[in-house]
């Protein structure tokens, strides 16, 4: 167990340092993307070409993605600092955001469910 | 880190899980924790008026944690590149279609509900997930602390609406489910995609950094065409 804990804690540490040179190519090349995302494709690849083992990151990372809501609570309590939210504005914005959100979630089900079934029927 | 923050933190771990497990018991779509232990931590602030600034120092920890947390989802990706790679052409339409309908519906919605022009430039990249976001926020015009704070609506909100969609519409296949909550909901999208099942996690994974990469096409190029022709 104590080991287990051990090994996630390194593992959270090494992915932190990915993110960190992420961000440091991000500020050298200008590139218009996060940190994030840059070291997201730099691990992708290192597992890929094997530089970097499975073994070496998947606790860590299997903690970190299935306990992902968490880190949002910090900003979601964030939300009570902004009076915007709140009142005939409030209710007019998350109007259009669930309105917004229903249209995009049903058209990108809908197109992918469709263009797989095409697919699945010249096969 | 001072005693205040810590607490912030160690509570905020601890009010977490123990929504999660009522969640779980309960299976109410509406406890999600996403919701439920936000609005007990704002109680708690509320109640022992400690400050939002003092709850944030310790709390920012968790924050932190989301770019680390976006690295390891190249795990997933990685476990499933074969599948994700045979789908390519449903992902890829799915996604253009996904982020030309969330800049089109943000911006008809808002115009039609009457908001200003800087309230409809900061929700217009809501979709997607917090710093691409701000930044496109910024490029278009909009207000970057307003957009993450609509970011987290949506997240929620979709994290919500999202199950009930597919429910509703008959959507079937894994992909299709995976990728309407990554793209619509970002990372809380995902993290339903997780519950449903592993499949569904990474192509919500893949959808929401997909959808990240082509709004940043998009709000450079598409974008400034539609406030061209709609607010002249």
């Amino acid at each position: 167990m104590r080991i287990q804990i051990a090994k996630i804690i390194v593992q959270i540490i090494f992915l932190y340092g990915i993110l960190l040179l992420g961000d440091g190519i991000a500020k050298v090349s200008h590139l218009p993307i996060p940190g994030s995302i840059i070291g997201l494709v730099l691990l992708f690849l290192a597992l890929q070409f094997h530089i970097v083992k499975l073994e070496w990151v998947n606790l860590g990372a299997g903690l970190l993605t299935s306990e992902l809501l968490l880190f949002f609570v910090p900003s979601a309590v964030g939300v009570v600092q902004y009076d915007q939210i709140v009142g005939i504005i409030g209710i007019k914005l998350v109007t259009v955001i669930v309105l917004s959100t229903i249209v995009v979630m049903a058209c990108t089900g809908l197109v992918a469910d469709f263009v797989q079934k095409k697919g699945a029927k010249k096969v | 880190m001072s005693f205040i923050g810590f607490v912030s933190f160690i509570g905020t771990i601890i009010i977490f899980l123990l929504s999660k497990k009522v969640y779980r018991k309960m299976n109410w779509i509406i406890l999600s924790p996403l919701l439920i232990c936000p609005l007990i931590i704002i109680a708690l602030l509320l109640i022992t008026h400690t400050s939002y600034e003092d709850y944030n120092s310790g709390a920012t920890w968790l924050s932190k944690l989301l770019g680390p947390a976006t690295v390891a989802f190249a795990v997933p990706i990685y476990k499933n590149y074969a599948l994700l790679k045979e789908h390519a052409k449903a992902i890829g339409a799915s996604l253009i279609t996904g982020c030309a309908v969330a800049i089109i519906s943000s911006f008809l919605f808002a115009l039609w509900i009457g908001l200003s022009n800087e309230l409809i430039n900061s929700l217009v990249p809501r979709s997607i997930t917090t710093p691409i976001a701000m930044d496109i926020s910024e490029i278009i015009g909009g207000e970057p602390t307003m957009t993450a704070v609509f970011v987290i609506v949506t997240g929620l909100t979709g994290s919500i609406i999202g199950p009930l969609i597919i429910r509703y519409i008959r959507i079937r296949t894994s992909a299709a489910k995976g990728l309407l909550l990554g793209m619509g909901a970002h990372g809380c999208g995902t993290s339903k995609a997780f519950e449903i099942g592993e499949l569904e996690g990474t192509y919500s994974s893949l959808a929401m950094i997909v959808a990240a990469l082509i709004s940043i096409v998009l709000s450079d190029t598409f974008f400034p065409l539609l406030q061209h022709y709609l607010i002249g």
